[in-house]
């Protein structure tokens, strides 16, 4: 047996004694690992067990219009909460806080019972009246407190809605302008945290920590109240005389691409947005929907052909048969038996659809949809509101010569309302494609210092200022002498375009009878100041066409926001030379057995009042033959079934 | 009375008397900072644990002194006796009724606040036992049958009464500082790899026969799984080390023992200690014990026969192995296992036994051959 011997015991002690000193060692670098590598994270965790918050609000920003005016503020609206750990009876201050919000005790016991430092009592508790709020005031409970809250307050109305958009019940931004700019208007919640024990009392000898909230930033909008009023008036007028499916208004600064104003309808309050269906209040027609833009887009197609040089409005000619043969299709005018012979000018006023084929077809597929790109359609234009839609435009490989066609006259394409105007705008602001927007300026809240401020942006130069000039008197003309005639507002000068859009059913060819009808007008055409489109969809009682309703609603509007926006009237050029003041009287043609589609030739000189409802014209007023003044009105009346006595047949 | 050994007793090896009271300072300084709170809300008296574990300090000093001066030689006479009634203690604490549970295991006897841990005089009986058994029968220790399987019974009958309580950590002291007496003595080193074979085994066995210790890893391995639960503990811990940074939030100004570390006073002391007096304090009292260690191994190389170097080793070795387990459980090194830092945790059974063996130690000290 081998005797241990008294070394290697002392061996064995110092080998011992070496281990266990590295061991030391391993738990001083333990403990500055956890004090200094993981330290911060493990303070940050500690204060947020150690401190407890009463959260304190802050004030949303209001919206304004761009004058100053409030469109959006907030009103008191004081909300409750309890501390469960002060409350001794809660049995009894359940009964009495269900009374008053109204809310099942046993809801409201479940609250006041809570494990938690402070409890919201939500939805009941939130957004109480002043009445409420006295009551439980009155009612002098411990550990039931009322904290000051606000919410949304719209000064009018229904106003706007689709752009404001909407707030939930935390005044968070749900829709519209309070969503797209929630972050900057909702402002930062402010605390006062004091650290308490794990009991949840505060500890007395650690000082409170006040981090007062920050109110949101006041946001002033592009839109002008006044000429907001304005199209909210005129689409009231066209819904209650039209009875339409929807209708919609935009006012566009040609010139920033600031939106002036937009509307739709239906439309809804913001403050009740539930009672509406979702489809409402999530679609802002203006920029959501799509569909074939007619005629209107006509305009891109002459500002094509003008800046690539292919026709010159005056000199160059053309005779419309009727229709136009395009591989082997046959594209008809909207006027049967057609224009005649006309300058491109005269083509123009009258929205001669052959006319326009032949414009397209001498631009050729890329050059038209280069510009069509150029003008901002196939793609959203960037707008600051949200669901925007981008349309739909012929896959260029796709584009035979019949899309060609229709393309160059506004169908089968399918184009949102603020692209259209976006474009326009563009065509008759000397070339330059903007950027939409409707948030102006950001304001400091207290000072109503500007912060921020939105400055227009182009995106691009798409045609020449001299083009420009010409499409702007192409299309005073179209309202003077034209299709446009009824946008016509004395002193200023209007231009403008119709559109009559088919809509397509859900068999997915077009629908009879179902239209929508629209306008796009600008002025004073020297210098435009607005650009003003409406639409309306599928208005009753009427004729469905663009000249006939919407025209004379958007020379409303022009005439009135020019008004209100001090513009000079025009006096000299151009504008008196379209008043025609020798007019021949025109002979009144027979209209009966008509039907409703080839209604509009007649439009040129006449106006039409039509009363009931369908396809064709049964009786007219005054009657055939008879002469009368230029612009005189003929009272038509319609009916699903032809007259039998039809001698136009 | 003028016998050999005698004539040779020096002064006690003063170090170790210094650092003995330095950390004895620490810890009735740090009981109370850490306990006011706790105890002024249950007892309405901040004072309360202070008081307790000063009078335990008392207690164990006059024990030091006493036992300071009592050759050791006599323990090795006493040590049947004493390994006896320490055996009779530990079985009667599991008998309900003499036992009492307090924190789920039975390791207390005794009346009220007069109550003491059987498994802390265990410790040291056997410590004692065990250095005489290694030092009379030293030749037959790298002999398996003879030497090291009867060493290993000598563990294992009080380890499994320990666990039969069940407290895992005091067993866990008391087993490895048997192992190193053992190595010490001249164990041979593949005894000891064949026994952590089956020591693995063993633990593997351990852990599954109490779901609660699986818990208790799996806490450890990631905490915040189940931070209200099984990983409640540790992250209290480290949210009062973690902030304490380098200098500390300063004495008395720890946020974890109000109420958010469970029972500050005991088993997570060195927490609050980190807290309030950052890593300079923790590295000081963890160098304190260094300098323990130090001269307690100092002792045991320089004691007059291997039952003084065994006997020493022991002492000092239980000290040190608990204050691993201790400071390694609260900063997160190893899974929480409950037991108290030698000096500083408050704890009359803990305190006044630790004592009582640096007593010893100190003995062993005036006859060290430097």
């Amino acid at each position: 047996m081998k005797r241990v011997s008294q070394v290697t015991v002392r061996k064995r002690l110092v080998t011992v004694f070496i281990l266990a000193a590295i061991f030391f060692i391993i738990m001083s670098f333990r403990l500055g690992y956890v004090q200094f590598v993981i330290g911060d994270m493990l303070t940050e965790k500690a204060e947020n067990l150690w401190s407890r918050d009463i959260r304190l609000k802050p004030e949303r920003g209001r919206i304004l219009d761009r004058n100053g005016e409030a469109l959006v503020e907030n009103v008191s609206a004081p909300s409750v909460s309890v501390v469960p750990r002060q409350i001794k009876n809660p049995q009894k201050t359940a009964e009495q806080l269900a009374e008053v919000l109204n809310m099942s005790v046993e809801k409201a016991y479940e609250r006041v019972t809570a494990k938690a430092s402070v409890q919201d009592i939500k939805p009941e508790g939130l957004k109480l009246t002043e009445e409420q709020a006295i009551k439980i005031q009155e009612l002098n409970l411990e550990g039931v407190y009322i904290a000051e809250d606000s919410k949304r307050h719209y000064p009018h109305g229904e106003f706007l809605s689709h752009v404001l958009g909407f707030t939930g019940i935390d005044n968070q931004g749900l829709a519209g302008i309070e969503l797209y700019y929630d972050d900057k208007l909702k402002g930062e919640e402010g605390a006062l945290s004091f650290f308490s024990d794990n009991k949840g009392h505060k500890l007395k000898d650690i000082a409170e920590i006040y981090t007062p909230p920050e109110d949101g930033l006041d946001l002033k909008l592009t839109i002008d109240e006044r000429i907001q009023t304005i199209i909210d008036r005129e689409l009231d007028l066209a819904e209650s005389k039209y009875n339409p499916d929807g209708a919609l208004a935009i006012v566009m600064d040609p010139d920033t691409g600031e939106i002036l104003a937009s509307d739709s309808r239906p439309d809804f309050h913001p403050g009740n947005f539930r009672e509406v269906d979702a489809e409402i209040y999530n679609r802002n027609l203006p920029v959501w929907s799509t569909y074939e833009p007619g005629s209107t887009f006509k305009i891109i197609t002459l500002a094509a052909s003008l800046e690539e040089e292919l026709v010159d409005l005056q000199e160059d000619e053309f005779t419309d048969p009727g229709s136009i043969e395009v591989g082997g299709a046959r594209l008809r005018c909207w006027k049967s038996g057609g224009h005649g012979h006309q300058t491109y000018l005269e083509v123009v006023q009258n929205s001669c659809n052959p006319g326009f084929v032949t414009l397209g077809e001498k631009l050729g597929k890329e050059k038209l949809f280069s510009y069509i790109k150029d003008f901002g359609f196939g793609q959203k234009t960037g707008v600051d509101l949200h669901g925007e839609g981008k349309g739909i435009l012929f896959d260029e490989e796709d584009v035979g010569p019949v899309e060609l066609a229709t393309t160059s006259f506004g169908q089968g394409v399918s184009v949102t309302p603020i692209q259209q105007v976006t474009a326009v705008s563009a065509a008759i602001n000397g070339g330059y494609l903007y950027e939409p927007y409707v948030a102006k300026e950001w304001l400091d809240p207290v000072t109503g210092e500007v912060l921020e401020k939105t400055e227009p942006k182009v995106k691009d130069q798409v045609i020449s200022e001299e083009t420009s000039k010409e499409i702007r008197h192409a299309l005073e003309s179209v309202v003077a002498k034209g299709t446009g005639r009824g946008a016509y507002v004395d002193g200023y000068r209007v231009g403008g375009k119709t559109g009559t859009a088919q809509k397509v059913g859900e068999d997915g060819g077009y629908m009879d009878n179902n239209h929508i009808v629209s306008f796009i007008g600008f002025a004073p055409a020297d210098d435009p100041e607005i650009v003003v489109y409406l639409a309306i969809d599928n208005p009753k009682n009427t004729v469905q066409f663009g000249g006939v309703v919407a025209a004379p609603i958007v020379g409303t509007i022009i005439e009135d926001s020019l008004r209100a926006l001090d513009v000079k009237e025009r006096k000299e050029g151009l504008a008196k030379e379209y008043q025609w003041p020798d007019q021949p009287k025109v002979e009144v043609p027979d209209l009966v057995g008509l039907s409703t589609k080839d209604l509009q030739q007649f439009l040129t000189n006449l106006s039409i009042d039509s009363e009931g409802e369908g396809e064709y014209i049964i009786e007219q007023s005054p009657a055939a033959g008879k002469m009368v003044e230029q612009g005189s009105t003929v009272r038509i009346f319609l009916s699903d079934e032809k007259p039998k006595n039809d001698s136009n047949e | 009375m003028f016998r050999q050994g005698q004539r040779r007793k020096k002064a006690p090896d003063y170090t170790l008397l210094i650092v003995i009271f330095m950390l004895l300072l620490v810890g009735v300084v740090m009981v109370y900072s850490s306990s006011a709170i706790w105890s002024s809300y249950k007892f309405d008296d901040a004072f309360y644990y202070a008081k307790r574990q000063l009078l335990f300090a008392f207690c164990g000093l006059m024990a030091m002194y006493f036992i300071m001066n009592v050759p050791y030689q006599k323990w090795r006479e006493y040590s049947n006796i004493i390994l006896i009634v320490c055996f009779l203690l530990l079985i009667a604490v599991l008998i309900p009724g003499i036992g009492m549970v307090r924190g789920g295991a039975r390791s207390w006897i005794g009346v009220g606040a007069f109550s003491v841990q059987p498994s802390e005089f265990m410790k040291i009986g056997l410590i004692i036992f065990l250095a005489k058994l290694l030092s009379d029968k030293q030749k037959y220790i790298t002999s398996f049958k003879k030497g090291f399987v009867p060493s290993l019974l000598l563990v294992f009958v009080p380890f499994g009464l320990i666990m039969l309580q069940p407290d895992l950590g005091t067993g866990m002291v008391l087993v490895v500082t048997c192992f190193i007496m053992i190595y010490i003595a001249g164990g041979r080193i593949s005894h000891f790899m064949g026994l952590g074979l089956l020591g693995l085994v063993g633990f593997a066995g351990l852990i599954i026969s109490a779901p609660y210790r699986i818990s208790r890893i799996k806490a450890f391995l990631n905490p915040w799984e189940d931070p209200l639960g099984d990983g409640f503990q540790i992250i209290q811990s480290l949210y009062a080390i973690g902030p304490g940074g380098l200098m500390g939030m300063g004495l008395g100004q720890s946020l974890q023992k109000f109420f958010y570390l469970p029972e500050p006073q005991t088993d997570f002391i060195f927490a609050i200690l980190a807290e309030e007096l950052g890593f300079i304090g923790g590295t000081f009292v963890i160098l304190l014990f260094f300098l323990l260690m130090w001269r307690g191994i100092r002792v045991a190389l320089a004691a007059p026969d291997l039952f003084g170097s065994l006997l020493a080793l022991g002492i000092i070795g239980m000290v040190v192995i608990q204050v691993f387990i201790n400071i390694s459980v609260v900063i997160g090194l190893i899974p929480v296992t409950g037991i108290t830092l030698p000096f500083i945790s408050y704890g009359g059974s803990s305190l006044t036994l630790t004592l009582l063996s640096m007593g010893i130690l100190l003995n062993i000290s005036r006859y060290a051959k430097i």
